[in-house]
């Protein structure tokens, strides 16, 4: 029996020293007293850039210089804030090194800065990622070096009193530590992290924004952004390749609160490294990124179009922020995607009028009165938001479905200006520049403000006469219904 | 026995015993406060002292550095400033007031710099518990205790890329200047952060305020304020000087 006892144990033993073994010949170790050959100054991009793959065998040492500086900048249009950057921008400096490599690492607090900082880099093996060793007063400089043990694309951030705070303004940031071998080669790397911003005043109040404590106590951010502020990656400015050409995205979520939900909307990830480690996934349609923590995602772009990078926690996406694009461009792949084929009117609700929302403009609300400059600049921005969708960029509409706006004899015939339309929506068939159409538009929940916006620029920048609509008109309106 | 001292200053002071006033000096009167950090389960007492109502200007500096050469910028020793001590002076030109003197408060100064003015001028820093408990006073003529985080805040998100003068932010209620908002204030034991009676040694309170050993040694962690102050001084050595830095000298009261 004890015998019998002894070699089971023996059979147990032996069992998992082979299970562990296999596990370990999956990752790669560093021997840390490895020699160090060679030194090499890391090339650092700001996001959606990805610095190129250090040529170097492995085992270099790597000197990295990144330098903290407080400015202001711009959050989202007509929005600023005063952001705490490593390196000069939001999110900071990419970082690429190999496991193995040692990283000289030299942080610089400018001296026109008023506080002082640190980092904390999760690829770091010691005390606070370096926290303790790189805590500098403005004027100052720290050095460090450590060892890069472990492969894996980590997130760095500051870690200084009160710590929430410096993340909230801005202080985070991606480190890559390639693999021995390297990652396999794509077309394409980019840099894209998400994070939040907590502000006095709500999403979309203009002019400079201080940081709100109580908001990020209750993690109630305002704005949640892909790059560090609204659209900082979108239209112009948006990530671009061609068909057939394969993609790699290094994910980092800042924080300091929320997780990302990650999704491109359009695409499907062929692989992501899970929490931007050495497990591999296959097939994956939302990823979740930690607060701190990262993924690596990579997919093939088979068909033209754009491509959205969102959080799918979706209100964070459309309402606060939280999209980036990739554009990609090339030749239709009807095998793939054909397009839209057909489409026609189907109202299985009746014809009742859908409000977008009940909310309407309190009446004891302040008045703005714009000039007709500003009402232009924030009706065209509202025009994209609430009216492009049918009426189109150009304002002609789609023939047949939805009605041009362009030298409209529809609306210069109207007394309210149109201002009935926006607030009550408009259904049945009415006849437009000679063409008829039978459609709903539902009323859209906008302020007395908003309105006169959007229709001054309608009546301005698609031919129908120019001139002013005031808020008071709308108030006018909506006080003799 | 200490106590006593300051109950008597107490009940001095609701008599209506006047304490001395000294020019550009305000009375702070005795009285105690919940220090910011943790293991100070007491409060701690502040006798009464007298305090200067505006910070030292570039022009009370220059005056300084003119009568003790071994302070100015081409003289001072390594070991009492670091390479950046008072950069914002014209670097062959100091002597010139034109360019020099002006109502700014003198920033780029190092510990020991701050430290030999206040002798000079027959005075001393203010120790940490001094001006923790002056800077508890609200602004003149408020009510919200609200008001001093505002500013504070309003300080650390907008940049002030231009100078100010000294006099332009706040009075609180002792009649003091702008002890927030303008620029940060040296303090004698800018490093201990806890008295002389607490066991731990500075080292370890000093990296109690990275990730999060931060949040266990503040007696309260939404207090983000005082945490920005703390952490400041902890990044500070006694030779350092930066854009933002000055300070402004306090005096005890003799007793007779």
């Amino acid at each position: 029996m004890k015998t019998k006892n002894f070699l089971n144990i023996i059979f147990i033993l032996l069992l998992v020293s082979i299970i562990s073994c296999n596990q370990k010949s999956e990752r790669t170790i560093v021997d840390p007293d490895e020699e160090v050959k060679g030194v090499v100054h890391a090339e650092l991009t700001d996001a959606p850039l990805v610095p190129p793959r250090i040529p170097n065998k492995s085992n270099t040492k790597v000197i990295v210089n990144l330098e903290i500086i407080e400015k202001e900048m711009r959050l989202a249009d007509g929005v600023d804030y005063t952001f705490w950057t490593f390196g000069g921008s939001v999110p900071g400096k990419f970082i690429r090194v190999r496991q193995g490599d040692l990283v000289e690492f030299h942080l610089h607090n400018h001296p026109d800065n008023l506080l002082p900082h640190n980092i904390d880099l999760h690829a770091v093996t010691g005390p606070g990622g370096g926290a303790e060793a790189s805590l500098i007063a403005p004027g100052k400089s720290a050095q460090f070096s450590f060892r890069a043990l472990n492969q894996g694309l980590y997130v760095y951030h500051c870690a200084t009193a009160p710590v929430g705070m410096h993340i909230a303004n801005g202080m985070y940031g991606l480190i890559l530590v390639e693999p021995l071998e390297g990652l396999p080669p794509v077309d394409h790397e980019f840099y894209v992290m998400q994070s939040e911003f907590y502000t006095s005043g709500n999403y979309g109040d203009r002019g400079h924004q201080d940081f709100d404590m109580q908001k990020a106590f209750d993690e109630r951010p305002d704005y949640v952004v892909m790059n560090g502020s609204v659209g900082a990656n979108t239209g112009e400015n948006a990530m671009m390749v061609q068909v057939g050409e394969t993609v790699r995205l290094f994910l980092g979520n800042g924080g300091p609160n929320l997780v990302s939900s990650f999704h491109a909307i359009g695409e499907i990830f062929d692989k992501v490294y899970v929490e931007g480690g050495t497990l591999i996934n296959h097939d994956v349609q939302t990823t979740l990124i930690p607060a701190g923590g990262s993924a690596i995602v990579e997919f093939k772009c088979e068909v033209p179009g754009t491509l959205h990078l969102v959080d799918h926690s979706i209100f964070r996406a459309f309402n606060k922020g939280a999209i980036a694009q990739i554009k990609v461009v090339g030749d239709e792949n009807h095998q793939v995607f054909t397009g839209l084929e057909k489409e026609e009117v189907y109202l299985p609700e009746g014809t009742a009028i859908q409000k977008i929302s009940k909310k309407t403009e309190p009446s004891d609300a302040v008045m703005i009165e714009l000039s007709h400059e500003e009402r232009m600049e924030a009706g065209e921005k509202l025009y994209k938001q609430n009216c492009l969708a049918c009426h189109m960029d150009h304002g002609k509409g789609i023939p047949g479905t939805f009605p041009p706006l362009v030298n409209s004899d529809f609306l210069q015939a109207r007394a309210d200006k149109g201002i009935g339309i926006v607030l009550e929506g408009l259904q049945g068939e009415i006849t437009v520049n000679g063409e008829k159409y039978n459609n709903i538009m539902p009323a859209v929940s906008l302020s007395d403000d908003q309105v006169a916006s959007i229709l001054t620029y309608i009546h301005n920048n698609f031919d129908n006469g120019g001139g002013l609509v005031k808020a008071a008109d709308v108030k006018a309106w909506r006080e003799q219904k | 026995m200490q106590n006593f001292k300051v109950i008597l200053l107490i009940c001095s002071l609701l008599t209506g015993l006047n304490l001395p006033a000294q020019e550009n000096m305000k009375p702070i009167p005795a009285g105690s406060y919940k220090p910011f950090i943790k293991g100070l389960t007491e409060k701690v007492a502040v006798e009464a002292f007298l305090l200067d109502t505006v910070q030292v200007t570039n022009q009370d500096f220059l005056e300084f550095v003119k009568a003790n050469e071994q302070w100015s910028p081409d003289k001072i020793k390594a070991l009492f400033a670091d390479s950046a001590y008072l950069i914002h002076w014209p670097k062959n030109d100091w002597q010139n007031e034109s360019k020099t003197a002006n109502q700014e408060p003198v920033v780029n100064v190092s510990w020991f710099a701050a430290n030999a003015y206040c002798k000079w001028k027959n005075k001393r820093l203010p120790s940490l518990h001094e001006w923790e408990f002056a800077a508890l006073a609200l602004p003149m003529n408020s009510l919200d205790s609200n008001e001093l985080t505002q500013i504070n805040h309003s300080w650390y998100s907008r940049k002030n890329s231009t100078r100010q003068p000294i006099g332009s932010v706040y009075e609180n209620q002792y009649g003091i200047w702008d002890m927030f908002g303008l620029v940060w204030e040296w303090v004698y034991d800018f490093n201990s952060v806890v008295s002389s009676n607490d066991s731990r040694n500075k080292e370890e309170i000093a990296s109690g305020f990275f990730c999060g050993s931060a949040s266990l040694n503040a007696s309260d962690a939404s207090d983000y304020v005082s945490f920005i102050r703390y952490s400041y001084r902890g990044s500070l050595k006694g030779n350092y000087t930066t854009r933002k830095l000055g300070f402004r000298c306090a005096k005890s009261i003799e007793e007779n």
